[in-house]
């Protein structure tokens, strides 16, 4: 993989499933490596449970009121990165966008929903 | 349809669509109180909103990214959430004066009560977001908006002093009033430039699925356009002063604008600049309701856009319609819509930076924006606007505490 700047070009980016639907955003990084050894990205963070460790007050009271979920998303999984962060699989695979996945049953209850 | 037809459609929608409440409120008002001589703010704010616009539509074709894309990206998440929080409550103020604006006219129009208005005019507003395609709800609000045009007819039938008018389009500070004619600056400036139109005009580029090869289009939309859209602006001033000063009035009141056309043409001219408001403020609700939608679902990651039906993007859905339902709470309390758009104005300053900044990061990115980076003049024209709107932003509440918003 082309180099990446992990700040400019992948933290806080558009995760893409393999069908190009959006399914949230990179909230955090985990990375791993001591002391002396290469530092090597090995999972993308998602969901409000991450916000807390971003930002202070603002990011614990928005994690809580996001709901708090956690979703770790392996780094093998990811295919390309681009303008956003394209994944290899359906995001409920990896239990993402299930926030639209709950709500689209109620949507659809109203009529033309699907035009 | 022929790719020349279609620009000229394109561009007829944004004539159309380019004035909104605050630019009614503004222009008239200035005009009403300092005649011609605030004309050359007007020019300022147009191609303020002309450079950034393009900015982010250019972004918006090459690199795919939304203004909240951008902003999220760029800041980080703890400014970036200050910053989508201080939009969404500006956009959501904007829309309660808009919607305020669509239930005046309708109640000029029809005699029936304001609040029953408020409700059907969401209703209504709703329906036509659910049902309508993105770009025939476009057409259909920029095309009613062309109505505006009466405008400009009534300040060339009213035979303004020319001269005057164009002695106001030098740069000055009048002599006596000084803080309330700077007040009308930072307002006509605010009104010309507010974010939300830069928010709908990125994220809808990317709904037309813009690429690099779009960006003439992007360019011809934002430069005749909104350059068109800025002669009504400058017809509402002209009509402000030739009408209103000269009857010593101050139009508080939505309606009194459209009154602005009736001296010089009767019954058509009011009846035309009437349902020009209601569809330029209907147009305008629906921009920013998306706006806001837009900005909340950017910054989560969350799937959005119109050209998704509602079930392809239901968050995003949940959040205009819930949008809907808080500025019709705000109005329903029978606030003045005229109040609420200066206040929506002069707060979208404060706000503006905080959008401006990463657009204009982004668009110097050669790593996303390839060769179409920006160049010498984007970036000059950029980094000065980006110092107008800071000492827009430094200014906007002071003055308009110091001069009671507008009153004295």
């Amino acid at each position: 993989m082309a180099k990446i700047h992990l700040g400019r070009n992948l933290l806080d980016h558009q995760l893409l499933d393999v069908n190009g639907r959006r399914c949230g955003n990179v909230d955090d990084l985990a990375i791993e490596g001591g002391p002396g050894e290469t530092a090597e990205v090995t999972a993308i963070l998602v969901g409000p449970g991450y916000w807390p460790q971003r930002s202070g007050w603002v990011g614990r009271l928005a994690g809580r009121l996001g709901g708090s979920k956690r979703i770790r998303v392996p780094w093998a999984e990811v295919k390309r990165v681009r303008s956003g962060v394209e994944l290899r699989k359906e995001a409920p695979d990896y239990g993402l966008g299930s926030g639209d996945d709950r709500l689209r049953p109620l949507i659809e209850k109203i009529p033309g929903a699907d035009r | 349809m022929s790719k020349v037809f279609s620009l000229a459609l394109g561009i007829l929608a944004a004539i159309g669509g380019f004035v909104d409440i605050g630019d009614l409120v503004f222009n008239t008002a200035a005009g009403a109180t300092f005649g011609y001589q605030l004309m050359w703010v007007i020019p300022i704010g147009v191609v303020g909103i002309i450079v950034y616009s393009e900015m982010s539509g250019r972004v918006a074709a090459v690199s795919g990214k939304a203004v909240f894309d951008a902003v999220r990206e760029r800041t980080g998440f703890t400014v970036g959430l200050s910053a989508l929080l201080a939009s969404e409550v500006v956009n959501l103020l904007t829309l309660a004066a808009e919607i305020g604006g669509v239930a005046i006219a309708l109640q000029l129009l029809s005699g029936l009560p304001y609040r029953l208005l408020l409700v059907l005019a969401v209703a209504g507003l709703a329906v036509v977001i659910w049902t309508i395609k993105l770009d025939w709800i476009e057409r259909l609000f920029g095309y009613g908006g062309l109505c505006l045009v009466v405008f400009a007819v009534a300040a060339v039938k009213l035979e303004p002093d020319w001269g005057k008018v164009g002695n106001g389009f030098i740069p000055h500070i009048a002599q006596n009033n000084t803080l309330l004619y700077l007040y009308f600056v930072i307002g006509l400036l605010g009104a010309a430039m507010t974010p939300y139109e830069v928010y709908f005009y990125s994220s809808g580029g990317i709904e037309d699925r813009w690429s690099a090869k779009d960006i003439g289009l992007n360019r011809a939309n934002a430069f005749v356009g909104y350059g068109l859209g800025g002669f009504l602006s400058l017809a509402l001033m002209i009509v402000g002063g030739a009408v209103f000063l000269r009857h010593g009035i101050n139009p508080e009141h939505l309606g009194t604008t459209a009154l602005g056309a009736e001296e010089p043409l009767g019954k058509i001219g009011l009846l035309l600049a009437l349902v020009g408001i209601l569809f330029a403020v209907g147009g305008a609700s629906i921009d920013t309701v998306f706006s806001g939608a837009y900005n909340v679902a950017q910054f989560f990651g969350w799937e959005w856009g119109r050209y998704r039906n509602p079930s392809g993007a239901p968050r995003f859905a949940l959040s205009w319609l819930v949008l809907f339902v808080l500025a019709l709470a705000i109005v329903m309390t029978g606030v003045d819509p005229v109040m609420l758009t200066e206040y929506a104005v002069i707060f979208s300053a404060v706000a503006l930076p905080l959008t401006y900044i990463p657009i204009l990061l982004v668009a110097n990115d050669p790593e996303y924006m390839g060769r179409f980076t920006n160049g010498r003049l984007a970036n000059t024209l950029g980094v000065v606007y980006l110092v107008v709107i800071m000492i827009i932003a430094t200014t906007a509440i002071p003055l308009m505490i110091l001069t009671n918003v507008g009153q004295n």
